[in-house]
């Protein structure tokens, strides 16, 4: 018998390596595909490898080999300057935090990759990420987006904006497992990149220096004035851009010794607010451009969740209900925003960043954390 | 498998293989030494030299071993805009069809302070009437224009151009590469000053490339070192896989011109076949006399060339998107941006190449799976298609500055 003709989106780390070595253990005709999203020269992965540049897919080449698969490499540098990179910049120029993983997986990866699947044949795209995709018995309503059993590893933050229609083509075969059994496997199947370590940094931005990067483009902040939340001038900074909602780098402590933190950035201005840890909390706020993972809005509002609204930090309990004006509309008129009511203030909650919502481990939807009205 | 992409390289030819063995093993000697095994293979490589100026109809001291296409490109172009410049004759005329050995070494000259004009061409691939008689003048030290293409198949009307260039005082190279052992060359006839071809394009092994230069016209070497190659070429020779060359050049020389009839009558097979697809469209001259036989450049409206191209490689069938030299780069084909087209169009460019070993069953074979190959590439390109988002971008931002204001 023809034995199914898989795609495996391969990154050049151990997690999609061990993802496709054991779809092609359980006897998929794999093959393996990178994306090619950075320039050759003057990148991160030049100086150590990242996700993405060209000793990853080095790497990912080599496992194809070592395994015994056929793989390519798909140039999509153009397409990821603009719809990565720009944005990014942008988005520091404009005093926000941005994320560029989420808005890769949105706006870049999985289109591609789903289309080459579908060109070579494969009913399915493989990825390595830490996340799950449930489908209903019977093919009844869209495919329900989940988190990863390793609940440290999970990456459902990054993944919500993905177009509900794509991820009917994608399956995550780490979803299921820990990081610590997809190392022991990949050690099990002797994979050159075992022992990799786990990408950190924001894969195009040359040693971790993302001010330099953003400077570089244009995208430095104004200077300006650094001032307690009662309007006092309390120091100098050399750019809205070097800040991030909660930070402490860079902020002048108060007359006491006290620790202050960003409690906002006015790039308009170019002012930045500061104050103690407690002037940081927020219980409201409001997001923009939301993707619901059903693929349409909520019937019945407002709608009990729990909210993430960084990487790393664990989703609170709050309410989300539709926005006062001004109401954003997407291409169709629908709108696309809605208002998070927290049960308890959060601390850090960065404008630029993804909120995504929960129902236990089912990602709702989410969208873009929006500048304080 | 369905090798169609003999333009990146053809299979070696057995008496090619057979005759390199053996050199291995019976051979040992440097041409260069003064004693028996050195003479044997000083013997070894002259009869190679011979076998090779005869496929081209020169003399066997207008030949240079070298060791690619590229480097022989690179040390014609170079080493004749520099003899010429030296003659107070700076400027290079090329088309940027080129081979990138041929684009390249016109920039680096260009960089190097010489003047360049690029030859516009016509949206076939043809020079415009008049266009290259426009261009050269007294400055013009070089023109360099390929016989064949190496995407497209055009060959350019080298006997006009060097009558041209030599009624104005300029020197005329060609890369020959894709025309030598598919159509009948007589480069005596034709009249250039220099061409390149290469071993491996015509049945010969890797690793040696030959350039012709005119005898009495000088050809700097690249490298400084001994003797070898007349000066031209410093380094031992490379005795196996120059004795291949020259076994590949005289099988090439037996198969001509029948070779050529053959490979067309394939080719417009498959152009035919080809031509039954729906949203076709083909590139280059299609007069049969003015395109080698072994190339076809083709694109099927709405299917991105390089999923077209994966997609047959995994049904067994192997064809490019290019020249192999570019095909990992971004860029889309610069041949086909030069005809005028655009760049989503040219991203659309699949290459099918014939040589020796091609046959009617390998087109069949072909043709069996591209009509469905096609047609998913179309649909897949169509799934969730990338667009940009500006308005909801433009809003985004609008509200966001609003809420910093």
């Amino acid at each position: 018998m023809k034995r199914e003709r898989i795609v495996v989106a391969m990154s050049g780390g151990v997690d999609s390596s061990t993802a496709a070595a054991l779809l092609h253990a359980e006897g998929y005709a794999v093959v393996g595909v990178t994306l090619k999203l950075t320039d050759a020269t003057g990148t991160a992965a030049s100086i150590g490898g990242r996700c993405c540049g060209p000793r990853d897919i080095e790497d990912a080449r080599t496992t194809a080999a070592t395994i015994g698969f056929p793989h390519y490499v798909l140039d999509e540098t153009a397409a990821f300057r603009e719809a990565v990179i720009d944005e990014f910049v942008a988005e520091h120029a404009a005093g926000r935090t941005p994320n560029p993983c989420v808005r890769c997986n949105e706006k870049l990866k999985f289109g591609p990759l789903v289309r080459f699947a579908r060109a070579v044949g494969a009913r399915h795209l493989a990825t390595g990420h830490y996340a799950r995709l449930d489908r209903p018995a019977g093919a009844a309503g869209p495919v329900r987006l989940r988190r990863a059993v390793d609940t440290q590893k999970d990456q459902s933050y990054f993944l919500f904006g993905v177009a509900p229609e794509l991820f009917e083509a994608v399956v995550f075969p780490l979803g299921d497992r820990t990081k610590d059994e997809v190392r022991a496997i990949a050690h099990r199947f002797r994979l050159p990149n075992a022992d990799k370590p786990d990408s950190q940094q924001i894969c195009f931005v040359p040693e971790g220096d993302h001010l330099a990067f953003v400077e570089a483009r244009g995208g430095a902040g104004r200077s300006g004035a650094v001032v307690d939340t009662g309007g006092q001038t309390v120091g100098q900074h050399a750019g809205t851009h070097r800040f991030t909602v909660g930070q402490r780098r860079g902020v002048p402590v108060g007359p006491g010794g006290e620790k202050r933190f960003v409690v906002r950035i006015e790039a308009a201005t170019g002012r930045v607010v500061v104050g103690p840890r407690e002037a940081t909390a927020q219980a409201e706020l409001r997001v923009t451009d939301v993707r619901w993972t059903a693929g349409a809005p909520p019937l019945a509002w407002p709608v009990r969740c729990a909210v993430q609204l960084r990487h790393h930090s664990a989703a609170v309990p709050g309410w989300l209900s539709r926005p006062a004006p001004p109401v954003i509309e997407d291409a169709s008129g629908a709108p696309t925003g809605c208002a998070v009511q927290l049960d308890a203030p959060a601390l850090g909650v960065a404008p630029g960043q993804a909120a995504v919502f929960y129902a236990d481990d089912q990602v709702l939807g989410g969208g873009w954390i929006a500048s304080a009205p | 498998m369905i090798y169609l992409d003999h333009n990146a390289t053809t299979p070696v030819r057995p008496e090619v293989a057979a005759a390199m063995g053996r050199v291995l093993v019976e051979c040992p000697g440097n041409p260069s030494s003064v004693h028996a095994a050195g003479r044997q293979a000083r013997q070894a490589v002259e009869l190679a030299r011979g076998q090779v100026s005869s496929l081209l109809d020169v003399l066997p001291e207008e030949i240079v071993f070298v060791s690619s296409g590229t480097e022989g490109d690179n040390q014609a172009v170079r080493g004749l805009a520099g003899v010429a410049a030296a003659r107070g004759r700076p400027q290079i005329v090329s088309a940027e069809s080129e081979h990138p050995a041929v684009r390249a070494s016109v920039a680096w000259l260009q960089a190097a302070g010489h003047e360049v004009g690029w030859v516009p061409l016509a949206e076939d691939g043809q020079l415009r009437p008049g266009a290259l008689a426009a261009l050269v003048g007294d400055r013009t030290g070089l023109i360099t224009l390929g016989l064949a293409n190496h995407e497209i198949g055009n060959t350019h009307p080298l006997a006009e151009v060097v009558e041209l260039a030599h009624a104005r005082g300029a020197l005329v190279h060609t890369d020959a590469v894709q025309a030598v052992g598919k159509m009948p060359v007589s480069l005596r006839r034709l009249g250039v000053d220099a061409a390149t071809l290469s071993a491996h394009k015509l049945g010969g092994p890797k690793g040696v490339a030959a350039v012709f230069v005119r005898r009495g016209l000088d050809l700097p070497p690249l490298l400084a070192g001994g003797h070898q190659e007349r000066e031209r070429h410093p380094g031992t020779e490379n005795v196996p896989a120059i004795v291949g060359f020259g076994v590949a050049a005289e099988a090439c020389a037996r198969a001509l011109p029948a070779e050529t009839a053959r490979l067309g009558a394939l080719r417009d097979a498959l152009e035919r076949g080809l031509g039954g697809i729906a949203g076709v469209r083909f590139h280059g001259t299609r007069a049969p006399e003015a395109r080698s036989p072994a190339t076809v450049s083709v694109a099927f409206a709405g299917a991105p060339a390089q999923l077209v191209v994966i997609a047959l490689d995994l049904e067994g069938i192997c064809v490019s998107t290019g020249a192999a030299c570019t095909s990992g780069s971004p860029q889309p084909s610069p041949v086909l941006r030069a005809l005028g087209l655009s760049e989503a169009e040219a991203r659309e460019g699949v290459r099918i190449s014939l040589g020796w070993t091609s046959s009617a069953a390998d087109i069949e074979g072909l043709l069996r799976v591209l009509p469905e190959v096609v047609a998913r590439v179309r649909a897949a390109a169509r799934v969730h298609p990338a667009v940009a988002e500006p308005a909801a971008v433009a809003k985004r931002a609008a509200l966001a500055r609003g809420g910093d204001a």
